[in-house]
């Protein structure tokens, strides 16, 4: 049988609340369709319940494709106030270029 | 006691094969399957379309010829199509295109009368009737009032049909019942002379409306090739050499050798087995996202048109690009592509979808930004998890003007001579982020002669590096290049590719001659 090599790159996912209300998650390492459902599990009960404001802290994210950006996009449809913070200067371009940047503010 | 080995390795051996092929027949069955249920979202996307146009504009009959026209007729998807008011004591068609419906009176009633109406597509065998064939029934869901879209597709007489001998599948006969049993009465089509399938089989059962689809499958030759078939014979004969050689020379390492080659032959033959498979299920892909996609006429209007799909490099997976072009009239040309986010069969369905419903609104109003926010309203209505970017553009080839509007879609790239640019146009919100979203147009003029490409991500997008960077690429790539349209449109995701490509491409040119 065809074992084909799947390679799944590395993530890191932290979630903390600040006193405030605002939920942060924590996203590292490299974020794609291979990995992206480990992210959509934390984000799902966010959504079921959403926090006021939510940030993505995207510091140590080295790479996302359209498969994590559909995840961002999802929890912006829930939640009313949706950042990314300190995205790569790729990430930022990938938001602006997909006409995104009212919806996932960015914040440096 | 070597002799008593290969016995038992023979016996091991054979036991493996059987098993083997059994699994192998059931993953044959599944992926089949899987082809099978992608058959319907282009049945159901059209009539959905048509019922949702027949709403909006209170069943304009000339609406309905305009966007079902091109699929009825012999030879095309539906022999027979037709629009119905729904609840209305008169049970009978407001118009019919191509054959008359075979749908006897009571039945009609039953269908178009009732208020409760699932958000399914009803099918209905008319397996027994003189021209056997199936019929589909859509209508909007939980309008009582308006309208609902009924079409039918034809049968072949003797229901036998043959899978091309190129296709993934060549190594498989099949038979597909409506139902969820294998029924002879309700046999829809068989690439065998004589049912029932006997010996090894497989089924499957696919939901398909609101009835289902059940598939028996089984080989007509080795699935695993001939080398699994012949290897119990292998392993007796050349287990038999061994246990000689070593019962005379006693020479454990000489054995061993032999052993180790035996060994690394049968590494060799399960790669090249792996590689088959691998080559064979990217075909099934292909084959898929061919069937979803459109074929593009070389000239519309005037005008020279090439598109092109490209799978991933590095996936076996469909994927959710797609592109349309088509002429609406008075010498204009409507040119869509888009990228549902994801890959897979649900992102490749969605796509067929968000296909049609992209040209039932352009049959509606063909301005890029209402196309667009009513896409938009579409998507946003239901529950869904992915989105889309589509870049909708309308070409008054006379003139030499695009108006467009994009959805989150990357600019298309002007090739005028020796020189390349991007369109400088707004970008609004991707499909399915956001109800209500506004979608701007802007009007450019396009040099004489120009070339105009439109593209997914895929042909510029690569890990670790802004998408400018790719854009510039495409950009000299482009513009090297003395091609004719064909050439360029197929040369450019070859000269772009690059190793462990993870996403699907889509590229359309069109190109103006004065």
């Amino acid at each position: 049988m065809a074992e084909l090599e799947n390679t799944i790159p590395d993530l890191k996912i932290q979630t903390c609340t600040d006193p405030d209300g605002t939920m942060v998650l924590d996203v590292d390492g490299e974020l794609d369709s291979a990995n992206v459902e480990q992210l959509r599990e934390q984000v799902t009960p966010v959504i079921a319940d959403p926090p006021p404001c939510l940030v993505f802290d995207l510091a140590g994210l080295r790479f996302m494709d359209s498969a994590g950006i559909a995840v961002l996009v999802q929890v912006a449809a829930e939640v009313n106030d949706v950042r990314v913070r300190d995205p790569s200067p790729i990430i930022t371009r990938l938001i602006d270029v997909t006409g995104l940047s009212g919806v996932l503010k960015i914040e440096k | 006691m070597g002799l008593v080995l290969s016995a038992a390795f023979v016996v091991t051996a054979a036991k493996l094969y059987e098993r083997n092929e059994g699994r192998l027949l059931k993953l044959r069955a599944r992926e089949l399957g899987l082809v099978l249920s992608a058959a319907v979202p282009p049945i159901q996307t059209p009539l959905a379309s048509a019922a949702a146009l027949a709403n909006a504009t209170g069943g304009d009959p000339q609406k309905f010829r305009a966007l079902m026209g091109p699929g009825v007729g012999p030879g095309r998807q539906f022999a027979s199509a037709s629009l119905w008011v729904l609840g209305s004591r008169r049970v009978k068609p407001l118009m019919v295109l191509g054959e008359a419906p075979q749908l006897p009176a009571a039945e009609a009633r039953k269908l178009f009368s009732s208020h409760a109406r699932p958000r399914v597509l009803s099918v209905i065998g008319r397996l027994q009737s003189r021209s056997p064939g199936i019929g589909y029934e859509f209508s909007t869901p939980g309008a009582a009032r308006g309208f609902a879209v009924y079409a039918e597709s034809r049968l072949p007489r003797d229901r036998r049909s043959k899978l091309e001998s190129n296709t993934a599948f060549s190594d498989l006969n099949y038979a597909v019942y409506l139902g969820r049993a294998a029924d002879s009465r309700e046999l829809l089509v068989t690439s065998l002379k004589r049912l029932p399938i006997t010996g090894r089989k497989a089924s499957q059962t696919i939901p398909f409306g609101d009835n289902a689809l059940t598939l028996s499958v089984t080989p007509r030759a080795s699935l695993s090739g001939t080398f699994f078939r012949d290897l119990p014979w292998i392993v007796g004969l050349l287990g038999t050499l061994v246990s000689c050689a070593a019962a005379l020379l006693t020479y454990r390492l000489a054995r061993g050798r032999r052993r180790a080659e035996l060994l690394a032959g049968n590494l060799d033959r399960v790669a090249a087995e792996n590689e088959r498979m691998y080559t064979e299920q990217r075909g099934i892909a292909q084959t898929l996202q061919q069937a979803l996609l459109p074929e593009v006429p070389p000239e519309l209007e005037g005008l020279l048109v090439s598109a092109r799909y490209v799978p991933a490099a590095s996936g076996v997976e469909v994927g959710g690009d797609w592109y349309d072009v088509i002429a609406t009239g008075d010498r204009k040309v409507l040119l869509v592509i888009g990228d549902v986010s994801g890959h897979g069969l649900r992102a490749a369905t969605t796509m067929a979808s968000l296909r049609h419903a992209t040209l039932a609104y352009a049959a509606h109003d063909p301005s890029p930004a209402a196309v667009l926010g009513r896409l938009s309203d579409f998507v946003n209505a239901g529950l869904h998890d992915y989105f889309a970017t589509v870049l909708c553009a309308m070409i008054d080839v006379e003139n030499h003007r695009v108006t467009l509007a994009s959805a989150g879609h990357l600019p298309p790239l002007v090739l005028d001579g020796e020189k390349g640019y991007f369109l400088d146009l707004a970008v609004n919100v991707p499909i399915g982020v956001r109800r209500d979203s506004p979608y701007q147009e802007a009007s450019i003029v396009i040099p004489a002669l120009a070339t105009l490409v439109a593209f997914t991500d895929g042909l510029v997008e690569r890990r670790g590096e802004t998408v400018d960077t790719g854009l510039t690429r495409l950009s000299r790539a482009a513009t090297r290049q003395n091609l004719t349209l064909q050439d360029l449109v197929a040369k450019l995701p070859n000269d772009l590719a690059f190793e462990d490509h993870h996403d699907d491409t889509a590229i359309v040119g069109v190109q103006w001659q004065n």
